[in-house]
């Protein structure tokens, strides 16, 4: 059994193209997503009209022009502020009124390019923080405790690099174990390497023992080069513990290998277990939330998605990774989880075949 | 080697039904029947689809039969199926190795599931493939390939090796290579092989006992010589003739089946003959006495092509 495992590492070790493609193609993802800064607030022009009228002119283009992603630009008359907004060269105008009213609030007037969504979330929020901030002052308060809160809350939930990297891991080995292992499983019955061992007394079952043992190897090596790169290249957190995180990696492997012993059975060449292995592992990839948030996808779609295997999984990956918690706060994913290992398990066993007919 | 009196192989009615493409079933074996004895190489002759390789795959216990038994050294192909295995070789047809691993790492691997085995320098020794020990499967050519695959089948040692289709896509020379295999592995090493093939002369020069299969039944099963013996015309003498030649003369020689004028390699006259010494002296004589000037005459044996068209009326290529 020790021969057969070293074989099996030996085996997938010198396959120099599959091992490639399963270690550099995930790799690929993390450093392209780590090239973008998903922190960074997005860039906004903005024209103030009237910045000079006392008393809230001033202070407001003040105010604005210390917010590091705004670039205030004083424009003379509405008109011309307007005209930039229309063609796009600015994406948000401020006007202020020419006179303070009496009484009640003075009202600024504030115009948006409504395409722009995502600035102008973050611009109006922010502008909305610097008029409060004004108001306070206004007011006589000088240290407004709230805003150094809010901000310590956001730069945790806001990190989409964070949120991405333990779906990049799962998609990983999701590949290698479905498609990976259907395709070397389906190439070895074609090549009737399986009806020769049958033809040994070695029980086949030892010989398929090895194959995903070597595989959950290899899964754990393709995890840690992911988080490795994610983490110590590109600045990428992993907020709980690490051990807790390959546990589910390898949990998890168990029902792709299931599933990709499944497709095996079910293809009747490698090509075809290629293109069902792919057909298996690309909508999970899609829509069990490695790049989303299921919770964004329709109602209904995410009502369904949550019975696929990957969704409990990433769960319970981000509940650790992201959330920081122990294992033991996953508890309903693992059971989901765990459900699915069977089921894959009895599906595997259903479909798989040694040699070309049953 | 010729066989001895043991059994070593037993096969009884053996039949092997899948369902048929268009529905139905397809016998695939239909009532096989024969026993193979220790030290004896034993082939299956027959074309594509003739129930060769389901035939050994019941044997080897790879498959169930229908209905009907198999046993090899004693033990059932079914039931004392793992215990048998331990003791026989399987080269299966166009059976590949892994590809990632040498030759040396195979046989290594292989020997490891079996409760003894034969060192793997030793085994490529044998077949010549000693310098190629680190080699990938793939870096071997066609006959280095089927020579490995043979000597992986050997790898516990076996009393019997089941050899399916050897030597079929080599070319002549790879061809004979093996054969010389085989030859070692019987006369050299005793051991039992059963084997089959499609080509007639591989049968011809190798088998002690042939079978003919055809459409899963065993057609005939004698030796080579047996099998073309039992023709009506085991041989055919050929010769060149110049002048008028006695067409009915010639039919009433002793053994004569058939008097046929040909233009076949200079020769023009072609007699189908039972046996070639009951016919040749009443031959010469008849050229003699009727002052026939026979220039050339040859005696070409019938082959085992020509008893497998006899039996089935088609031939093996068909
Ligand atoms: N697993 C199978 N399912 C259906 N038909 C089969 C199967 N194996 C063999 N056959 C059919 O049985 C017949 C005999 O096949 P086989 O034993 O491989 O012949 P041979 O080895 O003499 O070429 C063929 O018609 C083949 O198509
Ligand atoms: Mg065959």
């Amino acid at each position: 059994m020790r021969k057969l495992f070293v074989a099996s590492m030996k085996m997938l070790y010198r396959d120099r193209q599959s091992l490639f493609w399963a270690l550099a193609f995930p790799v690929i993802f993390v450093v392209v997503f780590g090239l973008f800064d998903f922190n960074q607030a997005p860039n906004v022009r903005i024209d103030v009209v009237g910045a000079d009228r006392a008393p809230i002119g001033p202070a407001l283009v003040q105010g604005l022009d210390r917010v590091d992603s705004f670039d205030v630009h004083r424009t003379a008359s509405e008109g011309i502020a307007r005209k930039d907004l229309a063609e796009g060269d600015v994406d948000v105008v401020l006007a202020v009124p020419a006179q303070t009213p009496a009484a009640g609030p003075a009202g600024i007037e504030v115009l948006y390019n409504r395409s722009n969504f995502t600035s102008n979330q973050f611009a109006l929020t922010t502008i909305r923080q610097v008029v409060d901030g004004m108001n306070l002052r206004a007011a006589g308060v000088s240290r407004p405790a709230l805003v150094v809160e809010a901000k310590a809350v956001q730069a945790k939930t806001v990190d989409y690099y964070d949120f991405i990297l333990p779906g990049l891991v799962a998609m990983g080995v999701m590949n290698i174990s479905i498609v990976g292992m259907g395709v070397a499983v389906a190439r070895y019955r074609e090549q009737r390497i399986l009806k020769r061992i049958l033809a040994t007394p070695l029980r086949p079952i030892r010989f398929l023992a090895a194959q995903v043992l070597a595989r959950l190897v290899l899964s754990v090596v393709q995890s840690a080069l992911i988080l490795g790169v994610g983490v110590f290249a590109f600045g990428g957190h992993v907020y709980g513990n690490v051990l807790w995180l390959f546990v589910l990696v390898v949990l998890g492997n168990l029902v792709f290998l299931n599933l990709g012993f499944a497709v095996a059975g079910r293809a009747s060449t490698p090509d075809a277990a290629q293109g069902l292995g792919q057909a298996v592992a690309l909508p999970m990839m899609f829509f069990s939330g490695v790049f989303f948030p299921v919770e964004t996808l329709p109602k209904v779609v995410e009502t369904l998605v949550r019975y696929l295997p990957l969704t409990p999984l990433l769960d319970a990956m981000r509940t650790v990774a992201v959330d920081g918690k122990s294992i033991t706060a996953t508890g309903a994913q693992l059971l989901q989880v765990g459900i699915w290992v069977l089921v894959s398990f009895w599906l595997a066993t259903r479909l798989f075949r040694f040699s070309e007919t049953r | 080697m010729i066989g001895s009196d043991e059994v070593t192989v037993e096969v009884s009615g053996l039949v092997k039904e899948f369902p048929a493409p268009g529905g139905g079933t397809l016998r695939a074996v239909d009532g096989v029947s024969f026993e193979v004895h220790r030290g004896e190489v034993f082939g299956f002759l027959g074309p594509n689809g003739a129930g060769k390789t389901t035939t050994l795959e019941i044997i080897e216990g790879l498959q169930e039969p229908t209905s009907g038994t198999a046993s090899v050294l004693g033990l059932d192909s079914v039931h004392d199926r793992e215990r048998m295995k331990a003791r026989i070789g399987v080269q299966l047809q166009a059976g590949a190795y892994f590809r990632y691993l040498t030759l040396e790492e195979i046989l290594d691997l292989f020997g490891s599931f079996y409760p003894k085995a034969l060192p793997p320098a030793e085994l490529l020794e044998k077949v010549g493939l000693l310098d190629k020990r680190r080699a990938l499967v793939g870096e071997l050519s066609g006959g280095q390939a089927q020579r490995f695959s043979i000597v992986a089948a050997m790898v516990n040692d076996p009393e019997v090796v089941f050899l399916d289709e050897p030597t079929t896509g080599l070319d002549p020379q790879a061809r004979r290579n093996l054969w010389d295999l085989v030859e070692f592995i019987n006369r050299q090493e005793g051991k039992t092989v059963v084997m089959t093939t499609h080509y007639m002369e591989e049968a011809q020069v190798l088998c002690d006992r042939v079978a003919i299969i055809d459409h899963g039944r065993i057609q005939a099963l004698d030796t080579p010589l047996g099998l073309v013996r039992r023709l009506p015309s085991a041989y055919r003498i050929v010769f060149q003739a110049s002048g008028g030649v006695d067409e009915a003369a010639l039919a009433r020689l002793p053994g004569v089946r058939r008097v046929t004028p040909v233009q076949l390699n200079g020769f023009n006259w072609e007699l189908a003959v039972r046996r070639a010494a009951e016919t040749l002296p009443a031959f010469v004589e008849w050229s003699e006495s009727n002052g026939v000037k026979v220039e050339d005459v040859q005696v070409i044996p019938a082959t085992l092509e020509d008893v497998f068209l006899t039996l089935t009326g088609h031939t093996l290529r068909e």
